[in-house]
């Protein structure tokens, strides 16, 4: 039981960091000693058995799914492309709603056949929220920094504000934080209670300009927290949203091409020492007692 | 109600579906006889039964239930229990296709109807958990089930209301922390709005009551009591309530004909309301004081 030992339940790991079959992935996660997993509509839709099968597997494995990802270039569009979204919509929500998982992740648009206007974006938001409602999902927004029209957390705030329902928020991910250079004290103007994910990850270079370069970054060299350049702006971040009132979930968004051809287990054992780093160096969080209840959520929500 | 804005089909920002009450509700069991004799309890009479599937139709004074213990052949429908449900709601509206378009544009679930020859498709999306919620239009000129239903013969096809019984509102189970959802969904899709908690009726005060845009109905949302584990909440359409001016004398009645009511020193029949005692496992119904 040594390896479980550690404060680092808030922590969890994203099956895209990993190659394999799923299976492998949430065996390899699990006996890291994480309690979540962030899953991709891939993880179940390319399992060899079907995607009931998968969800099987999951629930099996004991791991709660922190969220599952991701809805793309969903808002701002109209007649038929709108239409069509709304389809690919339903469908995630499904598969969402199968795995028990109470977070869709939507990541803000970078089509050019989307409209720009705020108030036409918010109203999709809350169209999609609305049809998480009786699933029971909560849909958390994220400004991806090479959106089209929202590309820092900012104006994905704005729009979460704008459309002001209570199962919509903000997804966060560090890195598009980081790559486009938004300052951490515009995290103050954030409700805790409506930031639901957020998403860690650092890299290796000290700034990525171009929307090319971002994209490039974010999709092969993401590495975890402290494994960067950026660790000091991560812990920064992460004790900022401890002290805003965040008491939600941490996953590693890390996607990075050298982890896809490692074992399994040195990536999650990377992932580990970052949660150790992270809950007890960073949070200072105290090991829990044995048998220690934890109150409803709600609870610490106010807090 | 021959108002001028009805006639004109005005668009009412505050009752954007044309809300006018419910028309009927619906349970699923597979022992509908079961369930037929608790509602004859209450004052209901079968009147009429389905064309085609096994579901009967009972009916007291305004209002209509739907007994359905019809198995589906379709794969993934939700199939009767023993335990009654309440399955549906079906909301009188002023334009069935109209409203079920506004619906589905603020995110609603459509519902795939399979009709069978010469009976109505009548709209439908996804209500809480498994329930449906219908829009029906056809109540003023004709009814929905002179198409779909034959009448019972020698029965009257329109039993009076025991002491002014009508619907009140229907009580839905949420899970935990799912209050602002639902209020919310209510208010987007049809124009719900919130009571002050100042304000109740009857003698069941908890939750959160949303009252109808058409003002002639509410629901009251329940959340689980809060607890120290973490259970999810199972999410259903939990009871029907009955609205009539005389609380006491409609009990009484109800009585006489083989009704039970709670009666215990924290809950029980007064002026205010009363709950019946629960029936076949799961079915309950509460009254409430209310002018007709």
């Amino acid at each position: 039981m040594s390896q479980l030992q550690g404060n680092f339940d808030d922590f969890g790991m994203d099956t895209i960091t990993m190659a394999g079959p799923l299976s492998a992935k949430l065996r390899a996660i699990r006996e890291a000693g994480f309690s979540q997993v962030m899953l991709s509509a891939r993880d179940l839709v390319g399992h060899a058995d079907g995607w009931h099968a998968a969800v099987a597997e999951v629930q099996a494995s004991g791991l709660r799914v922190t969220g599952f990802q991701v809805l793309r270039d969903f808002e701002g569009l109209s007649g038929h492309l709108h239409e069509y979204k709304i389809d690919i919509a339903k469908s995630m929500l499904e598969m969402c709603a199968a795995l028990d998982c109470r977070v869709l992740l939507v990541c803000s648009s970078t089509s050019t056949h989307a409209s720009a206007d705020l108030d036409a974006i918010a109203r999709d938001l809350r169209k999609l929220a609305m049809l998480a409602v009786p699933l029971n999902i909560k849909v958390a927004f994220e400004g991806l920094s090479w959106g089209r029209t929202i590309n820092e957390f900012t104006t994905a705030w704005d729009v979460v504000c704008r459309a002001d329902v209570p199962n919509l928020g903000l997804g966060f991910d560090s890195f598009h934080m980081v790559a486009s250079q938004t300052s951490l004290d515009d995290l103050d103007m954030l409700d805790p209670r409506k930031i639901f994910l957020v998403q860690l990850a650092d890299f290796m270079w000290t700034e990525v300009r171009s929307f090319e370069e971002r994209m490039t970054t974010a999709r092969h060299f993401r590495v975890f927290p402290g494994e960067g350049v950026h660790s000091d702006a991560l812990a920064e971040l992460v004790i900022r949203l401890d002290k805003l009132g965040y008491r939600g979930d941490y996953s590693f968004e890390v996607f990075n091409d050298d982890y896809q051809q490692i074992p399994l287990e040195a990536v999650a054992d990377r992932a580990r020492r970052s949660a150790v780093w992270l809950g007890e160096e960073v949070l200072r969080r105290s090991v829990p007692l044995p048998n220690a209840m934890r109150l409803r959520g709600r609870e610490q929500l106010r807090g | 109600m021959n108002t001028s804005a009805n006639r004109e089909h005005l668009s009412d920002a505050s009752n954007p579906l044309g809300l006018e009450g419910i028309e009927f509700i619906e349970y699923a069991t597979t022992k509908p006889q079961a369930l037929g004799q608790v509602l004859e309890m209450m004052g209901f009479r079968p009147v009429a039964r389905h064309r085609s599937r096994e579901v009967l139709l009972y009916r007291q004074g305004g209002m209509n239930v739907v007994i359905n213990a019809h198995v589906s052949h379709h794969p993934r429908a939700l199939q009767p229990t023993e335990r009654p449900v309440i399955t549906a709601i079906a909301l009188r509206v002023r334009d069935a296709a109209a409203a079920y378009r506004h619906a589905l544009d603020r995110g609603a679930w459509a519902v795939p109807t399979h009709v069978e020859v010469m009976e109505l498709n009548i709209p439908a999306i996804h209500g809480v958990g498994a329930s449906r919620i219908y829009f029906v239009d056809r109540h003023h000129e004709f009814s929905i089930y002179d198409v779909d239903f034959t009448r019972i013969p020698t029965v009257d096809a329109n039993p009076p209301a025991i002491h002014g019984l009508h619907w009140f509102g229907v009580v839905q189970y949420i899970g935990n922390d799912r209050l602002e959802d639902w209020t919310e969904f209510y208010a987007q899709l049809f124009g719900f709005a919130a009571l002050p908690d100042e304000q109740r009726f009857g003698i069941l005060h908890k939750g959160r009551v949303l009252k109808s845009p058409c003002g002639t109905f509410f629901l009251q949302l329940i959340e689980p009591e809060p607890g120290i584990v973490e259970i999810e909440g199972e999410e259903s359409l939990q009871r029907v309530a009955f609205g009539t001016p005389d609380v006491t004398a409609a009990v009484a009645a109800l009585r006489a004909r083989g009704m039970s009511f709670v009666e215990s020193a924290s809950m029980h029949t007064s002026e205010r309301g009363a709950l019946t005692q629960t029936q076949l496992g799961a079915v309950m119904f509460e009254l409430v004081r209310q002018a007709s």
